[in-house]
């Protein structure tokens, strides 16, 4: 046997992403310094239990963490998917932070994938499940994913700091993606929305509705907002509320902004000393329509939390050229882009578009394949 | 970074992949200024300071940022109930002009 070379990193900074390129190209990674100047140095429980879902979706992966946990040896193994799994995220950070990587590992899977997560479905930190609902999953389509067997069922909702939701992800698989020409934002045409309220009035519903529909109505009469309040188990352990908005425009891209307010996590030490007051339905819904507008007055075929995931499904294409439009970079899209060349060696040709202050991306895909899927 | 991006004539490839010589050859300088120090006072050295130390890592950044995808900058959100400002977007709605609207592509 020859020994494995591992690709070298240094720091818990973007892990999921470097773990998930690790999987999809069969790389194995080595990641180093993990907070370990820190009062409490090492991964952090969010990340464990990502790894634990590596575990429990793919066959023969190997996972060494030393005793403090700052040092973490990864070799990727096979993607099985499979259906009826169960898995706990925790409460130290939302189901959007598993779900993003899930849904990509999902599409190349030997089997499709069906699993149960339970944990917060809502917070500010990551994208809602909502928002995973309304504009992650239409994204998919663009790149040839069929919309039979994608979706995402909201059982019960749960917000920080106890949690209490649960949501059934399921994902086909597909034998390659297609690469696109996306670069045509459109026009939007209707904004859809929901609310939620856990253990509080449903009242506060209305008033967010109320707000934001202040901001939408002398733009765009076609705006509707759902309510879903839960009640009972169905509404998780802690009180709170939040808003989830789309824009769909003629073109077919889906703009979002989600937040959610509730009560901080005990356990998180830098948010202890934040002020105790939660922010007022009203603002709550004033503030996330404002956010939706500024993200459609920058442009771009996705909004900015999704440009990451739109980078990643073009590098993931055949060799094929994609062209797409974002508006400014993210933080996180440039990461991604970064990462990307790392692992998959595809580099994006990155030009300004000034007349309209967008990016225009264009990549030859890496021709990935979905080899561990049975022919038929 | 956003900064720069806004502005037009950056070149993004170089922000992005910093392929030019001298961002790598800064970038490497400080990186071994950094191991030089870290080998002498790295015995007594306070939990805090080391943090600092390590926010400076490779590029500028913290090698133990958050990771989060989800972009969150409500410092500046313009008042969007101003005419004017709401205004500025009306083509970007079907119920804007449809002409100025397809001249973006």
């Amino acid at each position: 046997m020859g020994k494995v070379t591992y690709k070298r990193f240094k720091g818990s900074q973007n892990l999921r992403l470097r773990l998930l390129l690790a999987t999809l190209s069969a790389t194995p990674v080595l990641i180093e310094d993990i907070r370990a100047d820190e009062t409490l140095p090492g991964l952090r429980p969010h990340e464990i239990s990502f790894l634990r879902l590596l575990e429990r979706v793919s066959d023969d992966c190997l996972i060494e963490i030393n005793e403090t946990g700052t040092k973490l040896k990864y070799k990727p193994g096979i993607v099985m998917g499979g259906k009826h799994l169960v898995h706990d995220c925790g409460v130290n950070r939302s189901i959007g932070y598993f779900l993003e990587p899930l849904v990509v590992l999902g599409l190349f899977a030997k089997k499709s994938l069906m699993v149960r997560l339970k944990g917060i479905t809502n917070d500010s930190k990551d994208p809602s499940v909502d928002t995973f609902r309304s504009a992650t999953l239409p994204m998919l389509r663009q790149f040839g994913v069929p919309s039979e067997g994608l979706e995402l069922k909201i059982e019960s909702r749960g917000v920080p700091p106890h949690g209490g939701g649960e949501v059934v992800l399921s994902i086909p698989i597909v034998q390659s993606l297609e690469a696109v020409t996306w670069s045509d934002e459109g026009m939007v045409k209707r904004i859809r929305g929901v609310t939620f309220s856990t253990r509080v009035s449903s009242q506060f519903e209305n008033t967010m509705i109320h707000a934001a529909r202040g901001i939408f109505n002398r733009l765009l009469p076609d705006v509707h907002i759902f309510t879903d309040h839960k009640a009972g188990p169905q509404a998780g352990n802690s009180p709170g509320y939040g808003i989830s908005l789309v824009a769909e425009t003629t073109s077919g891209c889906f703009i979002s902004a989600d937040t959610a307010v509730s009560y901080v996590r005990g356990n998180d030490i830098d948010e202890m000393e934040d002020e105790k007051e939660l922010m007022p339905p009203e603002n709550v819904g004033e503030q996330i329509a404002s956010f939706l507008l500024q993200e459609i007055e920058q442009g771009g075929v996705v909004d900015s939390t999704h440009q990451g995931l739109l980078f990643l499904l073009c590098a993931m294409c055949p060799q094929d050229v994609s062209k797409i439009r974002v508006g400014k970079l993210s933080p996180y899209g440039i990461e991604t882009l970064r990462h990307i060349k790392d692992f998959l060696g595809v580099k994006f040709v990155i030009k300004p578009d000034p007349s309209t202050g967008t990016v225009i991306l264009k990549c030859v895909g890496s021709g990935l394949k979905n080899l561990s899927r049975k022919s038929s | 970074v956003e900064r720069t991006v806004s502005r037009k004539n950056i070149n993004l490839m170089q922000l992005v992949y910093g392929t030019s010589a001298s961002t790598t050859a800064i970038n490497e300088k400080r990186e071994s200024i950094d191991d030089e120090e870290s080998d002498g006072d790295d015995f007594f050295k306070l939990k805090g300071e080391g943090n600092k130390k390590l926010k400076e890592g490779l590029d500028g950044t913290d090698i133990n940022t958050e990771d989060c995808s989800k972009f969150t900058n409500y410092a500046d959100l313009k008042n969007w109930k101003e005419e004017e400002i709401y205004e500025s977007i009306r083509d970007r709605f079907v119920t804007g002009d449809w002409s100025k609207a397809a001249q973006r592509n």
